[in-house]
């Protein structure tokens, strides 16, 4: 098993390069990379998809009619050990881009509970771990509440154990996550942290 | 007096059970003369996400063109606004959240430039409806989308207590709406009370 690598996809929801968001994220992949982890970053505005069209032909096929970049997506997030979902809090809630994605997973929800095709073993989701990466301008703690639930759908969805949120708010009085005291760094500690807890848990006894 | 309805048909499925839902609201209202209704289907109304780039902090405007200039032109007009959106993954329909993060230019004309939404004499007489259904049966599955719909509510000056909700839950394939037991009436009440106090609001 010395050839085990934790394979990381981080997904950048926002639609503003290298901002506060996608700057946290880099910082837990530096994390994840650093405890020797491959690692890849999908930055959803640079691939092209559009939204579910709400048809339910998944519930009959298992498959998305819509033949697009999500569907390549999808498959590496299947065929990942950690995935950090990362996006900023827009109107209360995650960016339409990132809602976009989550919706097009309808699929795996599809073949899970209609068509009964896909199946997660327990031990399969303690091995598989869903971080959510935030920041918010706003300084209220309940800011990212509204953003969880579809997160969690989505983490279920694909197999995944919710494992932990990487969130900052009050950006807008920080000027920034570069100006947040201790951001950054968390993130890159649980970018460590959650790899070498990946490595553990598919090392033999 | 004419009493303006916008409406917003939020769900990427055309006479869905959002839209269904919508229709007895607005068929409601429309039996008053007085009401003129507009319906937009957001999967046919081209409106694009924000692109987060925090310009119309200056510029009072989107820097994207696309149907997203007509319909904020009519945000300001309506008397009445309503947004119609199914629940998809626990959460607001993306085409729906994409209306709603445009209306960040509001939120930046409010708050940044303080600048008005609507001349202050029609402030506090504008009415909000936030109308939904949700395959999942459980009586939380819509609370995650109703933050956003505040925000959005709030950004284009309708208050916090002038917005009604109307949710309905358990109905997911195409059509389900339609034998639901108190959903048409529930709507068709909702129109009717919308109406009556929106008159009186206007009057006064």
């Amino acid at each position: 098993m010395k050839d085990l690598v934790i394979k990381v996809l981080g997904i950048s929801g926002s639609p503003h390069r290298h901002g506060n968001t996608e700057t946290l994220l880099d910082s837990f992949l530096d994390g994840a990379r650093e405890a020797g982890a491959e690692v890849e970053k999908v930055v959803i505005k640079e691939i092209s998809y559009s939204s579910c069209k709400g048809c339910n032909a998944c519930h009959k096929t298992g498959e998305c009619i819509i033949r697009d970049d999500v569907i390549g997506l999808i498959d590496k997030i299947l065929a990942a050990d950690c995935i950090a979902v990362a996006s900023p809090i827009y109107s209360m809630g995650i960016t339409a881009e990132l809602k976009s994605l989550i919706d097009r997973a309808q699929y795996l929800w599809a073949r899970k509970f209609i068509l009964k095709t896909l199946y997660f073993s327990s031990d399969h989701i303690k091995k598989h771990k869903g971080l959510f990466i935030s920041t918010a301008g706003l300084s209220w703690d309940n800011v990212f509440d509204a953003a969880f639930p579809a997160i969690t759908a989505f983490f279920n969805g694909a197999g995944f154990e919710y494992y932990d949120n990487i969130i900052a708010n009050n950006m807008d009085a920080f000027g920034g996550v570069k100006k947040h005291p201790t951001a950054l760094k968390e993130a890159f500690e649980k970018g460590k942290k959650v790899v070498e807890s990946l490595e553990k848990l598919n090392t033999p006894e | 007096m004419t009493i303006k309805i916008l409406a917003f048909a939020g769900s990427p499925r055309r006479n869905g059970n959002s839209e269904t839902l919508l229709d007895w609201v607005l068929a409601s209202m429309r039996e008053d003369p007085e009401v003129s209704v507009e319906k937009i289907a957001l999967t046919e109304a081209d409106v694009n996400p924000c692109k987060g780039c925090n310009a119309c902090e200056k510029l009072n405007r989107c820097i994207q063109r696309d149907g997203w200039d007509p319909v904020h032109d009519k945000i300001i007009e309506a008397d009445c606004i309503i947004l119609a959106a199914p629940i998809f993954c626990m959460g607001i329909n993306a085409q729906a959240k994409a209306l709603i993060d445009r209306t960040q230019v509001f939120r930046s004309r409010k708050y940044v430039l303080k600048l008005p939404i609507v001349p202050e004499e029609r402030k506090g007489k504008r009415l909000g409806i936030f109308l939904s259904t949700a395959g999942q049966n459980w009586p939380h599955v819509f609370d995650a989308a109703k933050p956003s719909v505040k925000c959005f509510f709030h950004v284009i000056e309708v208050r916090d207590a002038d917005i009604s909700y109307l949710t309905i839950n358990g109905v997911d394939e195409k059509g389900a709406i339609v034998t639901h037991p108190t959903a048409k009436t529930d709507a068709e009440q909702l129109g009717h009370a919308t109406i009556t106090e929106l008159k009186k609001r206007l009057a006064g």
